[in-house]
């Protein structure tokens, strides 16, 4: 191992779309910053859409699921014990390489469910406290949409909204009629050009990461700028825990760097960035005498409180051609309609409903095959033909609570390919997801018909949809009911910050990853601002 | 029979081409140029499938095929998903097939799609009724 006596102001695990943000905002402070990413960059020239079959490849090496990958790069998750399949991505930009970029905010209500609902807790921070930081993320990372809507306060996004397409049309000639609310999505996708990056071009795939640069993903919005102002990206460098000094502060961390070297990098502040199962992962691992069960575990509830997102669909058949495959598959419109609580509904909080796109024409067929509904052999033509851009789907994104049973730990076998241990996530959908489910596929259904669908599927919650990986080190005020106080500090361990979605409270019912970077926006403003006494 | 043809009957079987002659079949789509771009971990299983199919199965009638290709379907199930998987990946690649289906050929990027920007007058009931749609204060 090298020990390396040079000591960074602040060492940041992960390069995601919290890690870059961080990066960014603390780059004007002049103080040295070094990111430990544990993949690598993506040349945009690798993504599957610069190739004829880029939806293969989509199956493949860009895979959602790290377990269906198997790079390098990745670490194995165990998600036997889940009724949920975590998915992410490793490298710079994190998640964001394949999310696909639906970028709603929480509302003012996510922050105060305990207040307004009697379940589970309040946010020590509300919407109003995050706001200019939503304001920022949205200028920095490029985001397309519509002001006015209102179902939220009051917004201004830099670039004009996407094309709703003809998927989003009809779909919002079903909402019409039926009296409820539509608007147009609020995208990280640019719509025109913007800071330097061509807009989209309507690709499809945006879940397999953009060759043209039209999609935000942070390695082309954040991180040239913070690199540019003197942070060091270190890629390809795996961090395997993080060490204490006799003082019980964070005092640098252990990391293999690309060639498996073991190095050991010292810094007077450490931020996690590794998202809700990276972060606890890595806290759960590094154990020592001050801290037994983990770093700034003291609570007890690294790792609990697991919240993905509970995901339905409905998908409706239309007589005419929607040209469903083209255009961003996961930004078009969305609706609010049954966002916040009526208990009437039988469950609490809400859910939003987020219109997508169709697939391609091998998942179409292929799809088609799995269901029936598409046959191989002479009539397979006819009956692609029928469903092949004829579709438009509509995603139930509901509100998950945390609940302690939900959990990530360490797989006492399963292991990286650096030998570090992989992550195991028990979880379970609780009976208010599930009765929301069931009320948005019901209401999914009533409107797709009301488009003018004549033939309708819908199922739901689903496995392979844990992009949302939320609550595994909670924020709050009481440090023996949270990790981190109410700026991301840990309450035990005073130079260690938490930034990613580990420290949500509650999930809210949309997409996080605008909510994620308005916190790690206000975490760093925060830092900046009590730099002189820091660790008091 | 050679398993070339035992191969461009099964592909027939599973894509034949339309009756309009707007749909080449499956064995007109270069499956073999493509079978090469795929490696070795394909081979095993296609050869399985074509030596569980016979040598006669190119003889056969096209509803005798079809039978055979059910039962196999139903007896392997996932070595025929792979191999319809693969069949398809090709077919659907094909510069002819995409363009009767409205879709780009070759690489998407950076040929791209027109999208209809739409109507955002249609937005208009639900501005009228912003009230009804008021997101909740805290």
């Amino acid at each position: 191992m090298t020990m390396s006596e040079d000591v960074v102001d602040v060492l940041i695990v992960g390069a995601g779309a919290s890690g870059a943000a961080a990066a960014w905002s603390l780059s004007d402070t002049g103080m040295r910053i070094v990111c430990l990413e544990q993949g690598g960059r993506v040349d945009p020239g690798d993504y599957p859409t610069n190739s004829a079959n880029w939806e293969s490849r989509a199956f493949g090496s860009f895979a959602i699921d790290p377990n269906v990958r198997g790079l390098e790069t990745d670490y194995p998750i165990n998600n036997d014990d889940s009724e949920c399949a975590a998915v992410n991505w490793n490298g710079v930009g994190g998640s964001t390489i394949l999310y696909g970029a639906h970028f709603p905010r929480l509302h003012p209500s996510d922050f105060k469910v305990k207040t307004l609902d009697g379940v589970a807790d309040d946010w020590p921070i509300d919407y109003a406290t995050l706001e200019p930081y939503f304001v920022e993320n949205d200028r920095i990372m490029g985001v397309s949409g519509l002001a006015g809507d209102p179902m939220c306060p009051p917004k201004q996004p830099p670039l004009p909204p996407l094309a709703m397409g003809l998927v989003g049309e009809t779909v919002a000639r079903g909402y019409n009629k039926l009296g409820w609310h539509w608007w147009p999505s609020d995208s990280a996708i640019i719509s025109e050009p913007y800071d330097g990056r061509d807009r989209c071009l309507n690709l499809g795939p945006c879940m397999s990461g953009c060759s043209q640069g039209g999609k935000s993903s942070t390695d082309i919005t954040y991180w040239p700028r913070a690199v540019k102002r003197g942070v060091e990206l270190r890629t390809r460098c795996r961090v395997r825990e993080i060490a204490v000094d006799d003082e019980g502060m964070a005092k640098g961390v252990h990391y293999y760097d690309e060639n498996g070297d073991e190095q050991f990098q010292r810094a007077e502040i450490v931020i996690m960035a590794c998202n809700g199962i990276g972060t606890p992962r890595l806290l759960l691992n590094s154990k020592s005498s001050r801290f037994p069960d983990g770093l700034a575990n003291r609570s007890g509830l690294v790792g609990k409180n697991l919240m993905f997102h509970a995901f339905g669909i409905v998908q409706g058949l239309f007589h005419e051609r929607l040209d469903s495959h083209k255009g961003p598959q996961a930004c078009c419109i969305l609706s609010k309609q049954f966002y916040e609580t009526d208990l009437s509904r039988g469950f609490v909080r809400g859910y939003n409903m987020q219109i997508s796109r169709g697939t391609g024409p091998l998942s179409t067929a292929m799809a088609g095959f799995m269901t029936g509904l598409i046959p191989w052999g002479k009539d397979h033509h006819d009956a692609f033909e029928k469903r092949f851009d004829h579709v438009a789907a509509i995603g139930i994104v509901g509100e998950d609570l945390p609940e302690e049973h939900n959990r990530v730990t360490l797989d006492p076998e399963l292991v990286d390919s650096d030998g570090i241990p992989a992550p195991k996530i028990t979880y379970k959908y609780g009976e208010n997801s599930l009765k929301m489910i069931e009320h948005g596929l019901a209401r999914g259904e009533e409107v797709i018909r009301a488009a003018g669908a004549y033939e309708v599927a819908s199922g739901g919650p689903l496995r392979p949809t844990g992009w949302h990986l939320l609550g595994t080190a909670r924020m709050g005020s009481d440090p023996e009911r949270s990790v981190v106080n109410h700026w991301g500090r840990s309450h035990d361990v005073k130079n260690l910050f938490i930034i990613d979605g580990s420290i949500f409270v509650t999930s809210g019912g949309v997409n996080p990853a605008s909510t994620i970077q308005a916190c790690a926006l206000y975490i760093a403003d925060s830092i900046k601002k009590n730099l002189s006494d820091l660790f008091d | 029979m050679s398993n070339e043809s035992v191969l461009g009957a099964l592909l027939d079987t599973l894509v034949p081409a339309s009756e309009d002659g707007r749909m080449p079949s499956a064995s007109e789509v270069g499956f073999d140029a493509f079978l090469v771009t795929q490696g070795e971990a394909v081979a095993p299983a296609l050869q399985a499938i074509l030596a569980q199919l016979g040598d006669d199965f190119a003889t056969l009638s096209a509803e005798a095929r079809h039978e055979k290709v059910t039962e196999l379907s139903a007896s392997e199930p996932a070595l025929f998903a792979g191999l319809l998987a693969q069949v398809y990946d090709c077919y659907y690649q094909d510069d002819r097939v995409r363009s009767a289906i409205g879709v780009v050929q070759g690489p998407v990027f950076p040929q791209g799609n027109e999208v209809a920007r739409g109507n955002l007058t249609m937005l208009d009931p639900v501005i009228e009724n912003c009230d009804q749609y008021r997101y909740r204060e805290p």
